[in-house]
């Protein structure tokens, strides 16, 4: 009985996959077995996922540039291996987001050429206040990171746990990712930059603008 | 308007379904019946029934042997029109507006697909009444009712090019996604990115072949202010879907400039269409591949730009390090 239904199913799902019209849901033409997003079942859906996957897609591609810019500086010196590290993971994260956007025809934020000069203004001039300068950067910027995961995650949580376990899987490993850089941060003296308090707040006022912005334009 | 596209869209589908299983039902009326079941148990009635195909049956087969019982009791009825799949929905425990409207039984459709089936029927007056109310009160009429039923529809004559629009529309991302199935099945070789596009566009344009007298009318009505944001998000939709069939996967600036540069191409050669007089459109269609052309050669002029670039600022690098040996300011004492 059941392959009666599959086959049902299988009679029908191809005109009724074509005839999905305007509704902006993406044409599942590969049909993988696993994808990270669940097919979206209406606009509103797809919007929502659209927002998260592309402010994420957007805050990687930053702090890539981020570290590019602190490495550009500090590239020579003995926190270069450390920074070096952190850089490879975050191009890890930009390409599984790459992944992802294209998968589901996600569009990119517009502003990424912007994204792309501020970042790595952003850590070339911190990493010139010297290596902790750059660490208090990398932990401004990762706690911002961190928080604002976290609150996907809950949005998430609180919709449908379930239909979105392995997008949740994947923020809640980046999360952690970004938290042990957060840590490492700490670890090699950020808190003694000058004006620590002044900076790290001022970086976190720019990462939620930023983060702001992303998720409309 | 987002509605009446909606019931477009969800009026489309069960045309389309009903066409599909009218033939098992004959034969097989456990299968259909199954086929209903599994589409009832998408809790909604537009979208679920395109997008919740692809993932696996598993979950919803419980759902469907839930309601198998149910529908054995409707089956009975021998149409296969799935316009009556609204009520059946209303069948089941949760109460949806259309439960408590008062409709029942298999012939009940949405407003939206009413609409969507007023406007097709009126396409075809629209070489005869061009693009406007008489054309829509015409088609109201071969549906059978009465011209007065025009009164739904707000937006008048938009309403009606908007329909078409999305008729062509979802008609081109349907060839283009058979073509596709057609390369991942190895049945057909994947083309070249320029010969996708302009075959793309010109498949696209020639579905204004039969109406091209009144398409200047059509094209002024979508130039109107209220119409512009739907005549945009339709446009936006249509390069995107012909980028993704292309093969663009691209997720930076790239993004952007290949659709924005599609764009042009395919309004240009919209306009060129309306003044062309040449047999079947040739001129229009050598206007596309030259406009195609330039693309691609900017593209690649961008490319030898960059690379030119990179080496001329490599080659400096290294003339100035070799004059700073040569004046001796590289040596350290």
């Amino acid at each position: 009985m059941q392959r009666a239904a599959h086959t049902a199913v299988c009679v029908v799902a191809p005109a009724m996959i074509r005839r999905c019209l305007k509704c902006r849901v993406p044409l599942q033409v590969n049909s993988r077995a696993y994808s990270v997003v669940p097919t979206p079942r209406d606009s509103e859906e797809k919007d929502m996922l659209d927002r998260i996957l592309r402010v994420d897609h957007a805050g990687e591609y930053g702090a890539n540039r981020i570290y590019a810019g602190q490495m550009a500086v500090l590239g020579r010196s003995r926190t270069g291996p450390l920074i070096q590290q952190m850089w490879d993971q975050e191009k890890k994260h930009l390409q599984k987001f790459n992944e992802i956007l294209a998968e589901n025809r996600v569009r990119p934020t517009a502003l990424l050429p912007f994204w792309n000069v501020a970042g790595f203004v952003l850590g070339a001039s911190t990493a010139l206040l010297g290596k902790e300068g750059a660490m208090a950067c990398t932990v401004a910027v990762e706690e911002s990171i961190s928080e604002h995961y976290n609150s996907q995650i809950r949005a998430l949580m609180e919709k449908d746990p379930e239909r979105y376990t392995e997008l949740l899987q994947v923020i809640k490993e980046f999360r952690d990712e970004e938290m042990e850089h957060h840590d490492t941060g700490l670890e090699h003296d950020a808190e003694t930059v000058p004006g620590y308090w002044l900076l790290k707040n001022a970086i976190q006022l720019g990462c939620r603008a930023a983060i702001y912005v992303s998720e409309r334009v | 308007m987002a509605a009446l596209l909606r019931g477009v869209r969800a009026g489309r589908a069960l045309r389309g379904l009903s066409s599909v299983v009218a033939a098992p039902t004959a034969t097989t009326p456990q299968c259909s019946s199954l086929s209903r079941g599994f589409h009832r148990a998408a809790p909604r009635l537009q979208d679920d029934f395109k997008s919740d195909k692809p993932p696996p049956s598993s979950s919803s087969t419980t759902f469907h042997e839930h309601y198998q019982a149910h529908s054995a009791e409707q089956d009975n009825t021998a149409t296969a029109s799935h316009e009556g799949a609204a009520a059946e929905q209303a069948s089941r425990p949760n109460t949806s507006y259309q439960d408590q409207s008062g409709e029942q039984g298999e012939e009940y459709e949405t407003e939206e697909q009413l609409q969507a089936r007023i406007l097709t029927a009126a396409l075809e007056f629209v070489p005869l009444h061009g693009w406007s109310m008489e054309a829509i009160a015409s088609g109201a009429e071969t549906l059978g009712l009465s011209s007065a039923s025009t009164g739904m529809f707000n937006n008048g004559a938009g309403d009606l090019v908007l329909h078409f629009i999305t008729q062509c529309n979802s008609q081109l991302t349907e060839i283009l996604a058979e073509q596709h199935k057609q390369v991942q099945l190895g049945q057909a070789e994947s083309k070249a990115t320029a010969d996708f596009l302009r075959d793309a566009v010109e498949t696209r344009l020639r579905m204004y072949i039969p109406y091209i007298e009144s398409w200047p009318q059509a094209m002024s009505i979508l130039l109107l202010p209220h119409n512009i944001p739907d005549s945009l998000k339709h446009l936006s939709t249509l390069v995107d879907d012909i980028w993704y069939y292309a093969g663009d996967r691209s997720t930076d600036m790239n993004w952007y400039t290949k659709r924005a540069a599609l764009t042009g191409i395919y309004n240009t050669t919209e306009l060129v269409m309306l003044q062309d007089s040449s047999p079947d459109f040739e001129d229009t269609w050598n206007f596309l591949d030259n406009r195609i052309q330039d693309v691609v050669n900017m593209a690649s002029t961008a490319k030898q730009v960059q690379s030119t670039g990179e080496a001329v600022v490599q080659g400096l690098m290294g003339a100035a390090f070799t004059l700073k040996n040569l004046t001796g300011l590289n040596q350290r004492r």
